[in-house]
C-alpha cells in the first residue's frame, strides 16, 4: 500500500491545478485521495466524521496548493494538513461531548471500523483491537508506527509532553496485545 | 527482553499490514458539490470570528446582568444591606423573603452526577511517565540540579492519587 507522505505529483500538474485547470485538480485528487482519506478514517475512527474531516482536508490542499514549496513530496505536505485536521476535531469540545456519550459504548466503536471480510483473521483482530482503542492513542499508535512519527514530532502536533507520547504508545500497545492474545472473556463481532 | 517488547514490532508490522480502509472517499464530482456546498476557509475564519465575537458580547452581557440583576426590576434587597436601612420588622421581614427565595431557587432533590475518571487516569499516568523520565534522567546524571528523592516522592503522591481514583471508580461501580 503507498502511503500518503510517499505520494508525489508532477510539477506542472501543480501548476496546472493552481491556475484552475479542473482537470489537474482532478488527477491530484485521484492521486492523493485513497491514502489521505485512510489515514484520517484510521485517526479519526468514525467514517462519517472521517469524511468531514476529509472534506476540510482537500478543500485546505487546493486553497494552499500555490503556496507548496517542493521541499517534501506533495503527500507528505498534505499529511501535515490531515493530521493538523485530525487533531483538531479529536480536541473539539463536540467531539468530547460525543465520546463521553459512547465511553462505555464498546459495540459502537467496533460497529464503525472499517473489517472487510477477506482480511486475514490476525488482522481482523488488529483492526478490532484499533476499533477499540481510545481515539488519543489510536493517533498515536498509529503516528508513530505506520506514518513514522517520532516522539517529539507526536508530542508537538499533540502540544504536549514526549513523556505524554511515550506513554499513550505504551498504553496502546498494551491494549492492542490484549486484543491479541487468545481470552474467552474478549468482545466478539460479527463480520458483515 | 521481555515478551512484551518482542511483541511491539510484531504489533507495528501487521498495522502496516493492514489494507486501506474498506470505505474509500468520494470521488471527485461528489468533493466539488460538497465544496460548493460550505464556505471556503477564508469565510469560515470569518464566520467563526463573528461567532466568538457574537459569544463574547452576551457573555459579558449575562456577566453585567447577573451582577446589577435584571434591568427594570428592583434589585432583591440582601439581609447585609438590608440590616444597616432602619426599621427591624423590615430588617427581618426582608431576610424571611430572600431566605424563602433562596431555598425555593435550590433543587428539591440533591442531583447525583457521575464524572467519567477517564481523564483524570490518563492525566495522572502521563504524568507518572513524565516523572520516571526525569528520574531516569536525574539517575543517569543529565540533570544533575535535580535530585532523585523529589521526584520519587512527587512519584509516590501521583500514585497514591491514581489509586484514590481508582478506589473511587471501584466504589461507583458498586453502587451502580
Amino acid at each position: 500500500m503507498t502511503r500518503l507522505f510517499e505520494i508525489a505529483v508532477p510539477e506542472d500538474l501543480r501548476v496546472r491545478a493552481c491556475a484552475g485547470e479542473e482537470g489537474a485538480r482532478q488527477a491530484i485528487y485521484a492521486a492523493v485521495a485513497p491514502a489521505t482519506f485512510s489515514l484520517i478514517r484510521r485517526i479519526v475512527g468514525h467514517t462519517s466524521a472521517a469524511e468531514d474531516v476529509f472534506q476540510d482536508t482537500m478543500m485546505i490542499l487546493f486553497e494552499r496548493l500555490p503556496e507548496f514549496r517542493r521541499e517534501a513530496p506533495l503527500g507528505a505536505w498534505l499529511r501535515q494538513i490531515a493530521v493538523s485536521r485530525c487533531l483538531m476535531y479529536l480536541r473539539s469540545p463536540w467531539r468530547r461531548v460525543r465520546l463521553r456519550l459512547e465511553a462505555n459504548d464498546t459495540e459502537a466503536g467496533l460497529a464503525s471500523m472499517p473489517v472487510t471480510a477477506a482480511l486475514p483473521p490476525e488482522l481482523i483482530d488488529v483492526e478490532r483491537a484499533l476499533a477499540a482503542l481510545a481515539p488519543t492513542a489510536r493517533a498515536v499508535l498509529w503516528m508513530y508506527e505506520v506514518e513514522g512519527y517520532s516522539h517529539a514530532e507526536i508530542a508537538a502536533a499533540f502540544g504536549r509532553s514526549v513523556s505524554f507520547s511515550k506513554s499513550q504508545l505504551a498504553r496502546a500497545h498494551l491494549k492492542v496485545r490484549t486484543w491479541l492474545e487468545p481470552q474467552g472473556s474478549r468482545p466478539t463481532c460479527l463480520l458483515s | 527482553m521481555s515478551v512484551e517488547l518482542e511483541q511491539e514490532p510484531a504489533v507495528a508490522r501487521l498495522l502496516r499490514e493492514l489494507p486501506e480502509a474498506a470505505a474509500g472517499p468520494y470521488d471527485f464530482g461528489e468533493f466539488q458539490r460538497r465544496a460548493r456546498s460550505r464556505p471556503a476557509g477564508a469565510a469560515r475564519m470569518a464566520n467563526a470570528r463573528a461567532l466568538v465575537a457574537t459569544a463574547v458580547i452576551a457573555v459579558a452581557v449575562c456577566a453585567t446582568a447577573t451582577r446589577l440583576g435584571p434591568i427594570g426590576r428592583p434589585l432583591l434587597p440582601h439581609p447585609a444591606t438590608a440590616a444597616a436601612q432602619p426599621g427591624e420588622a423590615a430588617v427581618s421581614g426582608n431576610d424571611e423573603a430572600y431566605g424563602e427565595r433562596w431555598l425555593s431557587s435550590l433543587p428539591r432533590e440533591p442531583a447525583l452526577v457521575h464524572v467519567g475518571t477517564r481523564s483524570a487516569v490518563e492525566t495522572l499516568e502521563d504524568d507518572i511517565a513524565q516523572v520516571d523520565d526525569l528520574v531516569s534522567a536525574a539517575r543517569a546524571g543529565s540533570t544533575p540540579a535535580m535530585g532523585v528523592e523529589p521526584l520519587l516522592a512527587e512519584r509516590a503522591q501521583l500514585v497514591n492519587s491514581l489509586v484514590q481514583v481508582r478506589y473511587a471508580e471501584s466504589l461507583a461501580d458498586v453502587a451502580r
